[in-house]
Parts: C-alpha cells; sequence; structure tokens
C-alpha cells in the first residue's frame, strides 16, 4: 500500500486519471438526483440554445432536451457496460486460456485454432453485425457480445501468463498431494499471475468504453431513451454548425473518460510490473 | 521447414478460415428475425405470392443446400443480389465502394506509419526526456479513443472554425473521388490518432531495448556518428515488433474505417455495410463481412510475409515455433 502511495506521487498523470474516474462514478451515483432538468423532458422554447441559457449549464440539442442531463445519465450505462465487459470478458479469458494452457497438447491446439478464427474478423465488425442481426440491444446483450469479441484477446493473456509458471515446483507439489485441476488452476496458479492478467483487465476497460461508445455511435447500442454518449455524437453531428456543444461535449466525456482509464491502466501496469 | 513452406501453410490455414467463416456468418444471418420473401414483396404480400417467391428463390431448401448454393455462387465470382435495393446484383454495388475505402485506408497508411515510427524513434532514443514524456502521452492519450470522438474535433476546428475540409465527406454524383481528394484529409486523420497510440508505443519500447543493445554499444564506442547508428544499425532490429503490431492492428483499422465512414458520410464500404444491416439486407451483410474477412486475412499474410522478409532468422528457418 505505501509502495503504491509512493508510486503515486511520483505520476502526477495518474492522479488525475483517478481523478476522472472518480469524478464521473459519482456522476453517475448521485448526478441524476440533482439535475435541474430530465434527461428525456424536451423543452420546446429553448431548443439549440448555447450553453448557460435558461438553466442549461451545457446547452441544448435539436429538441430542446438537456445536454447535461443527458451526459450524466448516460454515464450510468456506459460506465456499467464496459466494467461488466471488462471483467467477463477477462473471466472467460481466464477460465479459456487456463484450461488450454494447463491441460496442452490437443486442447491447447483446438483453442489457438480457434481464436484464430474468432480473430479474423475484427471485434467491432462481430460485434456491429452480430448486435445489428439480433437488434434491439440491452444492457446483457451488448454485454455479453462485446466480451466475446474480446475473448481472443483476453485468453492469450491468460494462456500466456499460465505458461510462465505451469513447470514451477509448486504446481508439482499440488498435483503430488493430489489436488484437483481446478484447485491447482485457480487457487495455486492464479494467485501468482494475478499481475498481468490485472493490467489487461485495466486496459481492457478502456477498450470496453471505446467498443460501446463505437457501437452506441453505430446506432447498434443501447436504444432510445436510454442516453448514449456515442448515439448523442452522431445525432447531433448534423448541428454541429449551429450548436456545437452538442456534439462536443459528449465527444469531450467519452474523451476524458477513455484518456482517464488509460493512464489509470499505464500506472496499474508500472506499479505490478515493477513489483515482479 | 523453410520460407516458401510457411507462406504456403499460412494461405493453407487461410482457406480454412474462410471456410468456417463463411458457414459462421450464413448461419449468423439464418437466425435473424424477419422472413425474406416478406422483406422483398413487402407487408401487404398475399401468403401465396410469399410461398410462390420462396419457391422460387428457395428459400424452402434445407439450409445445407442454401449455404452450398450460395457458397457455390461465391467461388464463381456471384455474391448474390441485394435484396433493399431491389435485387441489385452486389457486384455492381461493392467493388466501387471497396474501393473508396481501400483509399482511405491507404491515406490513413501512408500518414500514421511514418508519423508514429519517426515519433516513436525520437522518444525512444531520447527515453525519459521531455520530447519523450510528450509523445508517450499523447500516445498513450489517443491509444483508446475512438474515432468518431476525434473525428468530431477535427471536424469542429478544421471544418467548421477554419473551413478548410468539408464536414462531410461526400462524392458528388458524376465526379470521382480523385477530383475530389480533400475530402479523405480529416477521416484519414480520425484513424491516425488510434493507430498512432499502438504504433508509436512499440516503436518506443523496441527502440530503446535495441539501443541498450551491446552491438549498439560497440559502434557508438567506436566512434560512429550517433545518427548514423541509429539509422543504419537500430532502425532495422527496431522495426521489426512495429511491422508486427501494424499487422495486428489492422483489425482495428477496418472497425476504425466504419465509425470514421459513418461519421463523415463518405461512401465506403464501412458505410455500406452499415446500411445493409439497417435495412436486414441478408445478402449484402453476408457479402461485407465476407470481403472485410478477407482483406484483413490478407493484410495479416502480407504482414507476416514482409516480417519473414526482414528477419533473416525467420528467411532462413522458417516459422520458428
Amino acid at each position: 500500500m505505501k509502495y503504491i502511495l509512493y508510486q503515486l506521487k511520483k505520476n502526477p498523470l495518474a492522479i488525475i486519471g483517478i481523478a476522472i474516474i472518480v469524478f464521473w462514478v459519482l456522476a453517475a451515483f448521485i448526478g441524476p438526483s440533482v439535475l435541474t432538468y430530465t434527461h428525456t423532458e424536451m423543452d420546446s422554447l429553448n431548443q439549440m440554445v448555447s450553453p448557460g441559457v435558461s438553466g442549461h449549464v451545457l446547452g441544448t440539442d435539436a429538441l430542446g432536451r438537456d445536454i447535461l442531463s443527458r451526459i450524466i445519465v448516460g454515464s450510468r450505462s456506459i460506465l456499467t457496460v464496459a466494467l461488466l465487459t471488462s471483467m467477463v470478458s477477462t473471466l472467460l479469458g481466464i477460465v479459456l486460456g487456463f484450461s488450454a494452457a494447463y491441460f496442452g497438447g490437443k486442447i491447447d491446439q483446438t483453442f489457438l485454432r480457434m481464436m484464430d478464427i474468432m480473430m479474423a474478423i475484427p471485434p467491432l465488425v462481430l460485434s456491429m453485425v452480430v448486435l445489428g442481426i439480433l437488434g434491439g440491444s440491452s444492457i446483457m446483450s451488448l454485454t455479453l457480445i462485446v466480451s466475446i469479441a474480446f475473448i481472443p484477446a483476453t485468453a492469450r493473456v491468460s494462456r500466456g501468463s499460465l505458461l510462465t509458471c505451469k513447470n514451477n515446483e509448486y504446481v508439482d507439489a499440488a498435483r503430488i498431494r493430489g489436488e484437483s485441476h481446478i484447485y491447482i488452476m485457480f487457487v495455486e496458479i492464479l494467485p501468482n499471475t494475478i499481475g498481468p492478467i490485472i493490467v489487461e483487465a485495466t486496459a481492457r476497460f478502456a477498450y470496453s468504453i471505446m467498443m460501446v461508445a463505437s457501437l452506441g455511435f453505430l446506432g447498434v447500442g443501447l436504444q432510445p431513451p436510454t442516453p448514449d454518449w456515442g448515439m448523442m455524437v452522431i445525432e447531433n453531428k448534423q448541428i454541429i454548425t449551429d450548436a456545437p456543444w452538442a456534439v462536443l461535449y459528449p465527444a469531450a466525456a467519452i474523451a476524458s473518460l477513455v484518456i482517464a482509464i488509460s493512464l489509470f491502466s499505464d500506472f496499474v501496469s508500472k506499479v505490478l510490473i515493477h513489483e515482479q | 521447414m523453410n520460407f516458401t513452406f510457411m507462406i504456403i501453410k499460412r494461405l493453407g490455414s487461410l482457406v480454412v478460415t474462410l471456410v468456417v467463416m463463411s458457414v459462421v456468418i450464413f448461419l449468423l444471418v439464418e437466425i435473424m428475425p424477419g422472413d425474406v420473401a416478406e422483406m422483398i414483396l413487402g407487408q401487404s404480400a398475399t401468403p401465396e405470392s410469399l410461398e410462390a417467391l420462396r419457391e422460387e428463390r428457395g428459400l424452402n431448401d434445407p439450409v445445407f443446400t442454401r449455404y452450398l448454393r450460395w457458397a457455390g455462387g461465391l467461388l464463381q465470382g456471384d455474391l448474390g443480389e441485394s435484396i433493399y435495393m431491389r435485387g441489385v446484383p452486389i457486384n455492381t454495388l461493392l467493388w466501387r465502394r471497396v474501393g473508396h475505402s481501400m483509399l482511405l485506408a491507404l491515406t490513413a497508411f501512408i500518414i500514421f506509419v511514418p508519423l508514429s515510427i519517426f515519433l516513436g524513434i525520437v522518444a525512444g532514443v531520447k527515453a525519459k526526456k521531455t520530447a519523450d514524456s510528450i509523445i508517450s502521452f499523447l500516445g498513450l492519450a489517443t491509444m483508446a479513443l475512438p474515432e468518431f470522438v476525434s473525428g468530431v474535433f477535427l471536424i469542429s476546428i478544421f471544418a467548421v472554425q477554419l473551413r478548410i475540409f468539408p464536414i462531410i465527406s461526400v462524392i458528388p454524383i458524376g465526379e470521382s473521388v480523385f477530383s475530389n481528394l480533400d475530402i479523405l484529409i480529416l477521416p484519414a486523420l480520425s484513424i491516425t490518432f488510434v493507430m498512432f497510440g499502438y504504433v508509436s508505443r512499440m516503436q518506443r519500447s523496441s527502440m530503446i531495448q535495441v539501443m541498450n543493445s551491446d552491438y549498439i554499444r560497440a559502434a557508438m564506442l567506436k566512434g560512429m556518428p550517433r545518427r548514423y547508428v541509429i539509422l543504419r544499425h537500430a532502425l532495422k532490429n527496431a522495426m521489426l515488433p512495429t511491422i508486427t503490431i501494424i499487422g495486428m492492428n489492422m483489425g482495428w483499422l477496418f472497425g476504425g474505417l466504419i465509425v470514421v465512414e459513418t461519421l463523415f458520410a463518405y461512401p465506403g464500404m464501412g458505410s455500406l455495410l452499415m446500411t445493409a444491416i439497417r435495412t436486414r439486407d441478408v445478402p449484402l451483410i453476408e457479402a461485407c463481412v465476407l470481403l472485410i474477412t478477407v482483406v484483413f486475412a490478407v493484410s495479416t499474410l502480407i504482414t507476416d510475409v514482409m516480417y519473414g522478409f526482414l528477419n533473416p532468422r525467420i528467411r532462413f528457418q522458417g516459422d520458428v515455433q
């Protein structure tokens, strides 16, 4: 703990990153209760008004909806989906990657072939097509499909990190003791290889935000009335000359969150890799 | 195992991947809600005419027969007909769009590859100095930034404020993209941001690694000019991982193309796929996704071959596994 604080002191960018993340988490939790406008309310007298006019802190869009409220409410869904996605894809990655590396041989070969095939389609294209075909995304379907698209990346990291300590004595010791495979994988090996996996998971969080925002932008993310940052950008792009705030603030929200998480994940990787 | 053998082996696995992909894509579209015959004839069609059309198009045949017919058509270069655009052959729709996307990807490539390699080298050579901190921060910041976010910032600066480039990248009817090259710049720059993060970081770390190696120290101690050592000795080895990372990120580039083409309304393959999904145009979705798979796989293969050529250990011994 002391070591982490010491590292944090040396890394002002990480402090900024963490501060921004905390800001968005707080905004998602308590933001909606202090807003003057709701995110669906259409203020027909104040369409496309600039920031500050009649209580619309960040202005309104073409329908007179309050940009600030929509951003704050939108932060809930993007944070939820991205957090779930990074956790689910990491867990699936651990289970698949560990089993492949632990059992080796035919199982590992099959696993690698399957990953090759999955990687034949870019993750964004894969999720976009599947979500588009199924239609009407929910938090569940979005999380599940983006997680599956991320499996090749996460599983490879887990596989690689298990391979590095598969031949250690403590693994043999556990095997001789007669422990089950599952016990050896998750109780003996996992705690020793958790470093790179955590690093990957935090980086995955940033990519999840990128992916969820892009899917929203492409119109296959969460469906209205749930406000979605990506969707706000494409909806309001037509009015970028008249009401730039309606496009730029949601875009800035995405940018700030993504950059903050990247800074944080860079810090995590420095701390964990230095520790080893 | 030699180099040629490695290429043949890779081509073989490419064919397997494509066959599996085509099955997956076909099955995926199979489970899509909605009936093709109803989509063609509209809501008001009578059950009899629907049934007749299904019979005529062979929609009542078992899945396996239909897959074979579709795959057979693909092998002969027939991608089928678009449903939404009332029976227009996909071949006439698709290839112009593919050309546009290729041109956009190429423009982005020309911008981001030299830029990120150059800045990566600068950061690697000047590790832990101010220049490195700035470049590394930029790389970190842009690495996971969605293309449409950097895109709208670019639009608001260069199109809305300065009015240098157009806000949308449409090609006027009757003109070709070559007489409107300025529409490519902002979309290409939006893609550059994401790729810059990956490539420059990779170049930086491999540069640092090479610069610390013995043979570089020897060259320096021999009194050779620093610039010469960096350009002639270090760069050759430090480029190898970068080439791999560029190849691996081609996937992101394709995803990026869809996003950027949608943002700028650029008539490429990505926006065509978007339209196909929105209008539930089954044959068009299948054709686009399969084509993206092929292009992606071929570009990965090219990267591997290039890597092999640049790395003598692989050129002479084949795939080291």
